[in-house]
């Protein structure tokens, strides 16, 4: 077996910050090697310099034994290296064939049409399942999907392929016959590199695993001779995140989300009858595998995103499932949303603008002729300093755009729990955030909930959410499909995540 | 009424040519992704050209016509270089083109003195016997070159898209750009190009307002027929075979218009030159109000390509 | 310890990846060129940048001019010096300038709240129409005349707006082809009027009869300026203090800075577009009433000529900001001014005037990428 794929202190900066730090790894033909680590660890950022996606700042890579530049992804797939992305690239409305006929590129399409076509079943039969080539993509089920994005890379010649989480988006079942496959490509001599952070997969199917935390790789091992505990421990460090106090009991129901349901044009449904309600004084964590409805429900929550079905209901105030954003925030409802570019700030506007929006429709802020600045300036003063937004120049006048993103998260929560929330919405909140950022905002989250808040915790983080909830909800394919109380088991609510009901 | 019938099913196919060729040339450039909003504009510079070729070098339409495709051409490089290279908003660059265009054809015009000059342009082909039967002959047995190009335009460009690899690369590139890119595909070589072949068709599309229907130049003789054929495309979903269907009913309205009093309806002038514009109107409310989600819009349209995480 | 370092999220991909471009295709494998999007850019460096594409694109006006046969002497004469020296010429900047100001703030508005406005013209020709409607009928006392007149034609410009507003609020048609649509629907509206019922039939020209005494606007004893000036300065001030101070203004700068962030926030997204749009409108339909109602005294084919394309101009430099919107539109009025004494001396046709709007437009937009992103020389990964 010999050295399919070598990285070697492979160093990749975003803004400044290392994604991967000296990070070196090596696959040979014939074995499944694993790359595992949590969620931000660095794992699909290093794969995704070996498909040529990313250039690296520091450190080589070799293919076959033999030192490589790639230029893009055309030099990845010349060398015989073929990605599957976790997000995939298919283009919907084509056929099965089409896609991979792009990604083939012959010279003459009705003949590199035939020979795909043939390739395609050759190969599918090869790996035991059956799919017609000219089966438009976008009728296809997820996992049907993710299996022509591996023929792809298999008509397309690859023989070293890189799978960035590929049971993320499967069933069990679906997942067990893919991992069959990926077995089965390894011992017909490919080399395959399964980036996951599932513990139980890399027992049970790879050959050798790789450990990634916090851009390095820390461990080389074999998981036949090692257990689970100590993948574990390698993986998330030996701190486990310390739960926060409670104070104070749960009062009653504030909001009840009952059935919500929201169906795409393309009869997509990312929720499916989400049903859940959350008290007062207390945090409700919705956990889950990312794309399973959080951000739908989010937006849904948030009223920038309208539901087709089933009703979201404020205790004194009765159903605001259409309500408009404006409308909820004068309920009392603030948000604190995953994308705090996209939905939470104006970047060209100023920190003090962005404070203030929040409240100028109350009048606060002076009528409707003239914006009281002096007073809004004291106000954004004050929260800022409460809330320890540092960075902020020209006494809060200068872009908000000009924040790190610690900050401007801080900004975000600083606007919102301004006005005492009597229910908060976030989504993803420590996102991107260094160690105290988070530790700030997980704070600010107890302090609301014990200032009486509901507070609903929507996040990929399953640390954050199991510290901080005092319920948590597992979201599974667009519904809720199990409820813990704290202090809730972490196996048990990791196993309702990948299981599906 | 027969002969009425007669004479405006005959003249409908030139009226609607126009439409056609640019609607075509829309669908390619669109169909990659990148809004040509500019139509307007290179439908003056193909009509500009055309009868400056045919005024300085002699009566050779066909080779005032190439001209015009070629002048539309050179032209989009800017365009091109604009919207795909340097990612100017599409809309913004499109109308500055309009507007570029309407005044580079009105300044070159009157200052090469080929504004307002009349000349002689394509010719109606005659098929001998076959032209001379009473009403098929003179609908379909009498009409110039370009008309006559006209299916054959329809059935190529279909065929480019559906057949080729060019082609197939051109709509993934206007579906999901990430993917064509991943895939391997030059998305912004094949975009520049897109719209290359674009300016081509509807520079033709102009050549034939002037050297075929008019026979002359004047400033702004588009007439709005551009923003017509982009609201035709969307109608027609992008599709070929239906922007021919749409090509000739806006046709055989243009063709209408001045025939109409000829049946003894009196309508104000003024206000028959407004329907063209009236019904397009009509027709993009139509198209917003029946679409819903997917319509056949590629994707990607309008959007600037990014890779996602550049080199 | 448990080490997090900032990873690529979502956002920040985004931010970086929002509008940047690609490298030069190909190129040599060892060096690269490629770009990066600047996080922000100082409002001095933005200036610059603006004012060297300006720069540029008056250069290649001028080549363009000279190629069409201006002297080159002459081209700095009659554009700089003749222009801004004459008192007669001046005023005949001023005087052009003050419908520019109103219809180039028009458009600023509007594509402040992302719609683009192209219907300009159309709603000055209402507005035209309403106002010399009024005026030749002679409503109301001589007093408040004007004052009718004007209210007229901001009602008619706003209205000639509110069918593309309803078409893109309620069922997303697009705004751009409806506005233009309607331009050409509203030519002819003008060219019926003209040649029918509202023609003179004292000289039988196709234009309007004459506007009587008591509704002109006056003039104000320098030169030809009449009061349409002082009037749209006042409009710019006001709208300057509604963008820049009032709570309207500021949900305005929210919505073109973040649409979504602003729906998220709760701010009336439907309501400020809409009376923007309309206020969009209705300056243009003022704009007709000082065209008519200032110089002409009556309506003619083509009294808006050029003011649709002037106004996105003047938009665009002025970065759809008030206050820059009057100095642009200063600008452009000058350009006008020159552009007519070039066609008077050197047979330099109107159209070139347009070219020139035309051409700088896209070297401005063209210039916006080095505003958005920075050029960055690295070597590619592969060495030892």
């Amino acid at each position: 077996m010999s050295a399919a794929l070598e990285l070697h202190a492979i160093t990749k900066r975003f803004d400044g910050v290392p994604a991967i730090d000296a990070a070196s790894f090596t696959a040979r033909f014939g074995e499944v090697h694993a790359l595992l680590g949590e969620n931000g660890a660095g794992k699909s950022s290093l794969m995704n310099v070996a498909a040529g996606l990313y250039l690296p700042d520091e450190g080589w890579m070799a293919v076959d034994g033999r030192p490589v530049s790639l230029a893009g992804p055309a030099d990845a797939a010349a060398l015989r290296i073929g990605m599957v992305h976790q997000h995939f690239k298919l283009i919907k409305p084509f056929t099965v064939a089409e896609n991979v006929l792009l990604a083939c590129r012959r010279p003459s399409h009705r003949a590199g049409l035939a020979e795909v076509t043939e390739a395609i079943r050759r190969e599918a039969a090869a790996l035991g399942f059956a799919i017609d080539p000219a089966q438009e993509v976008g009728t296809l089920s997820v996992a049907e999907q993710q299996r022509v994005e591996i023929l792809k890379v298999l008509v397309a010649g690859a023989r070293i392929l890189i799978l960035d989480e590929p049971t993320a988006v499967l069933t069990d079942e679906e997942a067990e016959r893919l991992l069959e496959t990926v077995r089965r490509l390894a011992r017909a001599g490919a080399a395959v590199i399964m980036v996951t952070h599932k513990l139980a997969e890399v027992l049970a199917f790879a050959d050798r695993v790789t450990v990634m935390r916090g851009g390095r790789v820390v461990a080389v091992a074999d998981p036949k001779t090692t257990t689970a505990a100590e993948l574990t421990t390698l993986t998330v460090g030996s701190e486990i995140a310390p739960r926060t106090e409670r104070r104070g009991t749960p009062g009653p129901a504030r909001l009840v989300i009952a059935d919500l349901a929201i169906e795409r044009e393309d009869g997509r449904r990312p929720l499916a009858g989400a049903s859940f309600s959350v008290r007062v004084g207390e945090i409700y964590g919705v956990a889950g595998v990312g794309g399973n409805g959080q951000t739908e429900l989010a937006e849904a929550l948030m009223g920038v995103l309208r539901p087709s079905a089933g009703a979201i209901t404020l205790a004194e105030a009765g159903d605001i499932t259409a309500a408009p954003p404006a409308a909820r925030r004068a309920l009392g409802l603030a948000s604190i949303p995953a994308d705090r570019y996209r939905w939470g700030l104006a970047g060209e506007m100023s920190v003090n603008d962005n404070f203030a929006i929040g409240h100028v429709a109350s009048g606060r802020y002076g009528g409707w002729w003239k914006v009281g600045t002096r007073r809004l300036r004291v106000d954004a003063a004050a929260a800022i300093a409460r809330h320890d937004v540092q960075g902020v120049r020209r006494g809060g006048g200068a872009n908000a755009a000009l924040l790190s993103g610690g900050n401007a998260q801080k900004l975000v929560i600083a606007r919102e729990f301004s006005g005492h929330p009597q229910v908060v919405i976030a989504h993803s909140p420590s996102r991107g955030l260094d160690v105290r950022a988070s530790a700030a905002v997980q704070q600010a989250l107890c302090a609301a909930r014990d200032a009486g808040a509901a507070v609903i915790l929507i996040s990929e983080d399953l640390d954050e959410v199991l510290a901080l909830s005092d319920r948590v909800g597992v979201m599974s394919r667009g519904r809720i499909v199990a409820e813990f109380a704290a202090p809730a088991d972490r196996h048990a609510v990791g196993r309702a995540m990948v299981d599906h009901a | 009424m027969t002969a009425f019938l007669v004479n405006w099913a005959a003249a409908t196919p030139a009226f609607a040519v126009p439409f056609l060729f640019a609607a075509l040339g829309l669908i390619l450039s669109e169909r990659a992704g990148v809004l040509f909003l500019g139509v307007e504009g290179f439908m003056l510079i193909g009509a500009l050209a055309g009868a400056a070729t045919i005024l300085t070098l002699g009566p050779y339409p066909i080779v005032a016509l190439v001209v015009s495709m070629l002048a539309s051409s050179l032209v989009a490089i800017l365009f091109a270089g604009l919207v795909v290279g340097l990612r100017v908003n599409q809309v913004l660059a499109g109308l500055a083109m309009v507007f570029f265009a309407g005044g580079l054809t009105a300044l070159l015009g009157a200052t090469f003195g080929w504004t307002n000059v009349a000349f002689s342009g394509l010719p109606k082909l005659s098929f001998g016997p076959l032209s001379d039967l009473p009403v098929v002959g003179r609908i379909l047995f009498r009409q110039d070159l370009v008309v006559y190009l006209a299916i054959p335009a329809v059935i190529a460009v279909q065929y480019l898209l559906t057949r080729t690899m060019f082609g197939l690369k051109l709509r993934a590139v206007g579906e999901n750009p990430q993917a064509a890119d991943s895939a391997g595909v030059a998305v912004q070589g094949i975009r520049f190009v897109a719209v290359l072949m674009a300016a081509a068709l509807i520079g033709l599309a102009g050549g034939y307002l002037s050297v075929g229907t008019s026979k002359i130049f004047v400033d702004g003789m588009s007439a709005g027929r551009g923003w017509i054929a982009i609201a035709l495309v969307i109608f027609a979903r992008w599709q070929p075979w239906r922007a021919l269907g749409g090509a000739l009913l806006f046709g055989g309205i243009e063709a209408l218009i001045p025939r109409i009093s000829a049946v003894g309806i009196q309508v104000p002038q003024y206000f028959m030159l407004m329907t063209p514009y009236l019904i397009t109107l009509a027709v993009m409310v139509w198209i917003a109000v029946k679409k819903h989600g997917s319509f056949g819009t590629p994707a990607a349209l309008g959007v600037p390509h990014v890779r996602e995480e550049r080199r | 310890m448990l080490e997090r370092t900032a990873r690529l999220t979502d956002e920040t991909a985004r931010l970086l990846a929002d509008e940047a471009a690609a490298p030069a295709a190909g190129g040599p494998r060892r060096l690269r060129v490629f770009l990066e999007v600047r996080p922000a850019i100082s409002p001095i460096a933005d200036l610059l940048i603006l004012l060297a594409a300006v720069a540029v694109g008056v250069a290649l006006s001028a080549g363009i001019l000279i190629a069409a046969g201006v002297p080159p002497g002459d081209l700095y004469y009659e554009f700089l010096v003749a222009t801004l020296t004459d008192p007669q010429n001046l005023s005949a900047v001023m005087v052009r300038a003050a419908p520019l100001i109103l219809v180039g703030i028009a458009a600023a508005i509007a594509f402040r709240v992302r719609f683009w406005n192209i219907g300009l013209e159309g709603q000055i020709i209402f507005g035209g129409i309403a106002a010399v409607l009024v005026g030749l009928g002679e409503v109301g006392p001589p007093a408040v005349r004007l004052a009718l007149m004007l209210a007229a034609a901001l009602l008619a410009g706003a209205a000639w707006v509110v069918l593309p507003l309803v078409l893109k609020l309620k069922i997303g048609v697009n705004e751009i082809i409806s506005t233009l649509l309607l331009n050409y629907v509203a030519v002819n509206v003008l060219l019926h009027l003209i040649y029918g019922p509202l023609q003179d039939k004292i000289d039988n020209f196709p234009h309007s009869p004459e506007l009587p005494a008591g509704s002109r606007l006056p003039l104000i004893g320098w030169e030809k300026l009449d009061a349409g000036l002082p009037l749209a300065l006042a409009v710019a001030f006001i709208v300057f203090w509604v963008v820049r101070m009032s709570r309207g203004g500021l949900y305005m700068r929210f919505i073109h800075a973040n649409d979504r962030m602003a729906l998220a926030v709760g701010v009336p997204i439907t309501l400020v577009t809409a009376a923007t749009v309309l206020a969009s409108g209705a300056l243009s339909g003022a704009a007709g009433f000082l065209l008519v109602a200032g110089q002409e005294y009556r309506l003619t084919p083509s009294f808006f000529g050029g003011y649709g394309l002037s106004g996105i101009l003047i938009a665009f430099l002025a970065r759809s900001n008030p206050l820059g919107a009057t100095v642009a539109a200063v600008l452009v009025a000058l350009l006008f001014t020159a552009g007519q004494s070039l066609q008077v001396f050197f047979q330099i046709p109107s159209s070139a005037v347009q070219l020139i709007q035309a051409l700088i437009v896209l070297v401005v937009a063209a210039s916006e990428f080095f505003v958005r992103h920075r050029i960055r020389f690295a070597r590619t990964g592969g060495a030892r």
